[in-house]
């Protein structure tokens, strides 16, 4: 192979990619997009965020009415409650406008709802009048117990495990995360980069451009040069991706937090239960490890392919609905994700672990996870890794032979047989 | 490489396409220097020829060698080809698809760039460099591909059917920047239909008919293998007993005559002074190109059965 032309094909591909004004376009798109939904969960969780805190300052003043005799006066005095002598005429005041929150406790809450009539504060602010009925009644009996330990056990208790495996402590599900993100990657590097594999070998055909390139350069050369191209202009448009929001995260540290609690989330942030990321991660290197093996296999797998398709196919547009089977068939295992890990030595998951289409989704699952030993991570890193060269392998061969078929279908048979028969081939 | 290893040999080359025997044992060589002419009616394989000769088709059978070695893309060749389908990357621009092919030949990326801006103010394109090759009209495009073909001045031309779909202006610049290259002293193959481009521009010639050499040679050799031609003669006396020869139109004074193969024109000459006809004037004329085609192929070049 000539490596000059290696590298005038890499600059070539790279220049014209990210000289034009559609690249940028779309991928700014999703960055700028992020933005202005962060922004928006940030402008709508912070106006949530003051309306909690200025209910914590000034006292929530309502009526109520007891059958069943547990609210105790004292406790709904100090939360801002007033008992209601006439039931009826305090539910008609909240109706009429005048008053904000009334509270009709039955004979027995424990069988019959809390009926709340209240004041629209707006679908997820309302939320708060469940809260205030349930407030009441807890530290009403909390009084009446004595123990506020045991109303809380009462009212639910947390819990944290620690497994164990073959003498070792399990690492559990924070484990997942950072094998996960392969999966991730994964999914992101199709979805982005797939359609420019598929080009790479389909345009020199549609474009009729075949014949002077074949005989100017060898195919390899090519077609290596493109799938570097495309590796190279996919870390640009993830840099475009993560440079922004690096940045974001740095610049305004309680942005990210915020938007990840959710709209929904009435707490403040001091009080939000640790979430997947925020919590503990923990590294297990031997999972990771494999995991980024599985990925590159994966990845390069999925590349070969598609050079093979392209190969095939005289345009874009024929190249285009085998593209979208493979992206089917390589996802499916997340449909089927459940199964998998209920029972990872089933015949499905098996199957769905060594078939080289499916392998990359269901192999990165099932490590992640910890349910795939080692031993067949590293396998199936190496089928993918066979499975992708004889592919590449395959894809020239195929571009040789098919690409001045510009209209037909090429017959693989009939393309490998011409190659076997070549000289110096 | 001495002068005279030629630039292309083939040899005993067969192609088949699934049953379909396309080209049966051909062989001719191109030697270094000459404008060598492939000619033949449409399907009859010089488009099949030549993407052998350069790799792009495996051949069924023999041997077809470029400068004495099959050919290997990624040689050292200084070799412009101009295929029968043509087509550049259309959403770029053309000064960089111009530069980038000259950087696949070899040329430095700085040098590819000068030469294409030259080219192109040649051409008139020279306010084009810029503009994206889809907004190119079909005739700018056109010489934007013969541009990257002759691009360099490669040593050998390879040029399938290059008029074709060019204006009679393109046309005209096209022949005069390949009689340019030739001049510099380029081997020049050229495919095409235009009898009228064989006569001017070709040394030698050869005729394909259903996948065989029909004919071969320098273009003179091939006319008069084919009716060595036609003799307008102005006579006094009477004409011998045509031996090798036939009287188209007989008058008084006047005859057209068909030379038979194997008869020239100086033998019937010399029969018609031994005769004692008295010749007051004898224009021999060969046999044209387009009469030649239309003797192997039984219709006019450029039409007929593809
Ligand atoms: N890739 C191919 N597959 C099958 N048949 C082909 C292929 N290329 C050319 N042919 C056939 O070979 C014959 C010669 O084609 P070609 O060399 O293009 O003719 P020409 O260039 O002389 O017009 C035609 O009948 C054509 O259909
Ligand atoms: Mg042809």
């Amino acid at each position: 192979m000539k490596l000059h032309n290696l590298g005038t094909v890499l600059g070539f591909e790279v220049r014209r990619t990210l000289t034009k004004p559609s690249f940028w376009l779309t991928s700014l798109s999703i960055p700028l997009l992020m933005v202005v939904i962060f922004a928006l969960m940030f402008w709508s969780n912070s106006s949530a965020l003051s309306s909690v805190d200025t209910q914590r300052g000034e006292k929530q003043a309502f009526t109520y009415a007891d059958s069943s005799g547990l609210v105790s006066p004292t406790v709904a005095a100090e939360m801002g409650g007033t008992r209601a002598a006439d039931a009826t005429a305090a539910a008609q005041a909240v109706r009429e406008g005048r008053a904000e929150v009334h509270l009709d406790i039955p004979a027995d809450p424990t069988r019959e709802a809390v009926h709340i009539v209240a004041e629209d504060v707006g679908l997820i602010q309302s939320g708060q009048w469940h809260a205030l009925a349930r407030d009441l009644l807890e530290r009403s009996a909390s009084e009446r117990i004595g123990d506020s330990r045991l109303v809380g056990v009462l009212t639910g208790v947390s819990t944290d495990a620690e497994l164990w495996k073959d003498g070792h402590r399990s690492p559990g599900l924070a484990a997942a995360v950072v094998p996960g993100l392969f999966l991730v990657l994964l999914y992101m590097g199709v979805l982005m980069l797939g359609q420019q594999m598929l080009n790479i070998t389909v345009e020199e055909k549609e474009n009729r451009v075949t014949e002077m390139i074949l005989t100017t350069l060898d195919p390899r050369v090519l077609i290596v040069g493109k799938v570097l191209a495309v590796f190279a202009v996919g870390i640009v448009q993830a840099m475009v991706l993560l440079v922004p929001a690096v940045l974001v995260g740095v610049l305004f540290p309680g942005l990210l937090g915020a938007a990840t609690a959710g709209p929904g989330n009435t707490l403040p942030a001091d009080e939000m239960p640790p979430l997947a990321l925020g919590g503990e991660v923990l590294i297990d290197p031997v999972r990771i490890v494999l995991a980024a093996l599985i990925f590159t296999g994966g990845f390069l797998m999925f590349t070969g392919l598609l050079v093979a398709i392209g190969s095939i196919m005289p345009t874009a547009k024929d190249a285009g609905s085998a593209f979208g089977a493979v992206i089917l068939a390589m996802f499916l295992p997340l449909y089927t994700a459940t199964m998998v890990i209920n029972d990872p030595t089933s015949v499905v998951s098996e199957f769905l672990t060594w078939f080289p289409l499916t392998a990359p989704v269901t192999a990165l699952l099932r490590n992640a996870l910890g349910l795939l030993p080692v031993w067949q991570g590293v396998a199936v890193a190496l089928v993918l890794f066979a499975f992708a060269s004889a592919l590449v392998w395959l894809g020239v061969r195929l571009f040789r032979q098919g690409s001045i078929s510009y209209d037909k279908r090429l017959s693989i048979g009939k393309a490998l047989r011409a190659s076997r028969s070549r000289p110096g081939s | 490489m001495s002068d005279t290893t030629p630039v292309m040999e083939v040899r005993d080359f067969t192609m088949e396409f699934g049953d379909k025997r396309v080209v049966d044992g051909l062989g001719f060589e191109v030697r270094p220097g000459e404008t060598f002419g492939l000619l033949g009616a449409n399907g009859s394989g010089k488009t099949t020829t030549v993407r052998a000769l350069l790799g792009i088709y495996t051949p069924t059978a023999g041997e077809l060698l470029v400068h004495g070695r099959p050919f290997d893309p990624a040689g050292d060749y200084s070799l412009g080809y101009l295929p029968e389908e043509r087509g550049l990357y259309r959403k770029e621009k053309v000064l960089d698809v111009m530069t980038y092919f000259g950087q696949l030949k070899g040329m430095e990326r700085s040098r590819a760039a000068l030469w294409s801006q030259h080219y192109l103010e040649r051409v008139g394109l020279g306010d084009k460099g810029n503009a994206k090759l889809t907004t190119l009209s079909g005739g700018q495009q056109q010489k934007v591909q013969l541009g990257v073909t002759i691009m360099d001045n490669p040593s050998l031309l390879i040029l399938d059917e290059p008029t074709k779909g060019f204006d009679p202006v393109n046309r005209r610049l096209l022949l005069d920047l390949v009689e340019a290259q030739r001049a510099a002293g380029a081997t020049v193959v050229i495919i095409t239909h235009q009898m009228d481009e064989v006569e001017r521009l070709c040394d030698r010639v050869l005729l394909l008919k259903d996948g065989r050499a029909e004919a071969y040679g320098t273009v003179a050799e091939v006319q008069d293998s084919y009716g060595a031609g036609l003799v307008r003669l102005h006579f006094t006396g009477t004409l011998p007993e045509p031996r090798g020869w036939r009287p188209l139109t007989l008058e008084r004074n006047y005859a057209e005559i068909e030379l038979a193969e194997g008869t020239d024109a100086q033998a019937l000459l010399r029969q018609l002074v031994d005769a004692g006809v008295t010749v007051r004037s004898f224009d021999a004329a060969r046999t044209s190109m387009e009469q030649v085609f239309l003797k192997i192929y039984g219709h006019q070049p450029g039409e007929g059965a593809a």
